[in-house]
């Protein structure tokens, strides 16, 4: 041996005072970031605990009285925004609901299953995201409007189906690749039927997967915004539609979009705290070599 | 209670054929062991056996009623795997009681029946815990304990020990083997591991390329073994196999080299001479059937195991462990006439003089 292995960590060797300038530095970055992210958000928390004479004015940008009067308005007329808020929530839920457990079958079958032009087809569903949602509206609108579906929570859902499915097959998927066939056998063994395989041992193990898929479903159908802005008009208007109603002629209402702003969002970060433990705890079970 | 009889089994994946016409009769409470190299077809075997995989021809049957047809599910067979397929979302105690539960067993006999496995494994201060939090024996106990509870007709176990560090793997050998003794059900065991085949096994039927080479009790699997894939894959060391000449019933060489002193052999032609390594010995030139140079000499504490290189085939010879020899020192090794074996060189089956 006639040559000295050299840690590569001495050979990156920095001065403690570099290292201190460098630790500021990227402290720095990262406090910009999080500026950057979280800003638009706390101004847009304060704006909605506003009155309007407020929003506009510098003097009263941190100090003010907060007020829940825009929250009241909202629900009034001609606002009405607990019909979009419902609109949003039934399309949302009914979309998750259905999409899940289909998804979770369609992941189960490409991930277990052995047929004909499977790579082909799987490869087709994430294909068909890439399909910008402008280019197919159009007809979206006239194959709605020709069996009278339009301005309808129906169709919203069936579109949003469209969106989310294959995001959430390809999610469940990777998790259902991820759990060994020999649980699935042992469970046979054990005298498990098929489909008890699925929901008691697939399932679980697969949990992370399906929570994931069932939360980014959720937010995509939550925020979905062009599909349901050209295919209702009344009936059928979401939250993130009720956002543009109120560019006004009297100019923009931003204390009212601010507080819907509030209202799309709070749901979601519920969601996510709700969510979180569970999804750790399921991620942490991983599975058993 | 229950024979498993296996007639004329093929198995194919695509075009590859695993398994070859097997025909195999296991007894009841039988501890069969599966024993090959890797791709032997042993696992596809006991997985046929499970209902895991389907024969593509043949017939098994479980105390001669045909069961091909009939699903893993309903087949009554507990099968420890060599991963352990523990459920990673339920607790050991969850884990071990699931057959039960799937069997509709009453909360009170369950946890009655989950307490008595585990305590049989020595499980029950982890019966809270998941099997993420286990080491790799207690998980392969908890595998163990959930083949139990139930009570199966078959025990089939893939490679349960394989896992293990070896010295746990001989422990839970032991606790295996006893518990097969008490249960008293018929038992498939699949390993590439000769030690466990000879310790646990009543039969072992010996695999290679999806076919079985023999199929016999331990002592004759090593003692009397039916070609020269049997003898060289078990023993430790394996049996040393030399290639022979022979002419006029006597051997001309042994690996190139001619034999000091006169040996018969069985046949005349190309034969490989078989001989194991505490059978040969070593000795002065006078008594020598042949002299070699020494490739090692190794010390394992209770005995050691000299080396020879004749025309590159190893030839080893278990020596008590005070034997010392140099690299290259020139030794005698005599070949008692009555430990050889002898093995058609074209065919590796054995010649019986």
């Amino acid at each position: 041996m006639t040559q000295t292995l050299q840690s590569p960590l001495i050979s990156g060797y920095r001065t403690p005072a570099i290292e201190y300038a460098t630790g500021w530095v990227r402290q720095l970055l990262v406090f910009v970031l999080i500026c950057t992210i979280a800003l638009p958000i706390f101004w847009i928390a304060i704006t909605a605990f506003k009155i309007p004479r407020e929003v506009y004015t510098l003097d009263h940008a941190l100090i003010f009285t907060p007020t829940l009067d825009n929250f009241r308005i909202l629900f009034e007329h001609p606002w009405n925004l607990h019909l979009k808020l419902l609109n949003s929530a039934l399309v949302a839920i009914t979309t998750v609901a259905i999409a899940i457990p289909f998804a979770l079958m369609a992941a189960y079958s490409f991930s277990r299953f052995d047929f004909p032009f499977k790579r082909s087809l799987f490869l087709l569903i994430i294909v068909s995201q890439f399909i910008p949602g402008a280019v197919v509206v159009l007809p979206y609108f006239l194959m709605f409007k020709e069996i009278g579906l339009l301005d309808t929570r129906t169709a919203l859902i069936l579109i949003n189906l469209s969106i989310v499915m294959p995001y959430a097959v390809w999610m469940i998927k990777g998790f259902i690749d991820a759990v060994p066939i020999e649980i699935e056998e042992s469970a046979k063994v054990d005298g498990a039927s098929a489909l008890r395989v699925i929901w008691q041992i697939v399932v679980p193990a697969a949990l992370p997967g399906v929570i994931t898929a069932a939360v980014f479903s959720f937010t995509l159908t939550w925020n979905e915004f062009l599909f349901a802005l050209i295919l209702s008009k009344q009936d059928a208007l979401t939250l993130p539609i009720g956002l543009i109603g109120f560019r006004t002629e009297r100019g923009d209402l931003w204390e009212l979009m601010a507080a819907t702003g509030i209202l799309i969002t709070v749901p979601m970060f519920l969601i996510s705290l709700a969510v979180q433990k569970q999804f750790i705890q399921s991620l942490t079970a991983g599975s058993v070599r | 209670m229950t024979t498993i009889s296996l007639k004329g089994i093929h198995k194919n994946f695509g075009t590859t054929q695993v398994v070859k016409d097997l025909h195999l009769e296991i007894a009841n409470q039988e501890f069969l062991v599966l024993l090959g190299p890797s791709g032997c077809g042993k696992t596809t075997t006991m997985r046929m056996i499970a209902g895991l995989e389907q024969p593509t021809h043949g017939e098994i049957a479980f105390d001669g009623q045909r069961v091909n047809e009939i699903p893993t599910q309903k087949r009554d067979v507990a099968m420890v795997f060599q991963n352990y397929g523990l459920y990673p979302h339920m607790s050991v105690e969850r884990n071990i009681g699931y057959p039960l539960k799937l069997r509709g067993v009453s909360e009170a006999e369950m946890a009655q029946a989950v307490a008595q496995a585990a305590q049989r494994v020595e499980l029950t201060p982890y019966l809270k815990r998941l099997p993420r939090e286990l080491s790799g024996g207690q998980r392969q106990r908890v595998a163990l304990a959930r083949s139990i509870v139930r009570k199966p007709s078959i025990f089939l176990m893939d490679e349960p020990l394989s896992n293990l560090d070896a010295k746990l793997r001989v422990a839970m050998r032991a606790e295996i083997k006893h518990l097969a003794h008490e249960m008293k059900v018929t038992t498939v065991y699949v390993t590439h591991d000769q030690v466990e085949a000879m310790t646990l096994a009543h039969r072992i039927a010996l695999m290679r390329d999806g076919e079985i080479q023999q199929l016999a009790i331990p002592s004759v699997i090593y003692n009397d073994p039916a070609n020269t894939f049997v003898a060289g894959f078990i023993g430790n060391p394996a049996m040393n196999l030399l290639a022979c000449t022979v002419d006029s019933n006597e051997i001309k060489t042994i690996c190139g080299i001619a034999p000091q002193k006169n040996m018969p052999a069985p046949k005349s032609g190309s034969l490989i001479l078989g001989i194991r390594a505490e059978d040969a010995q070593l000795c002065d030139e006078g008594q020598a059937h042949l002299m070699a140079e020494v490739f090692t000499c190794e010390l394992l504490g209770n005995e050691s195991m000299v080396s020879f290189k004749l025309a590159g085939q190893l030839l080893t010879i278990k020596a008590d462990k005070s034997v010392q020899h140099n690299f290259g020192e020139r030794i005698g090794i005599r070949l008692p006439a009555d430990k050889l074996y002898w093995f058609d060189a074209d065919n590796g089956q054995r010649i019986r003089p």
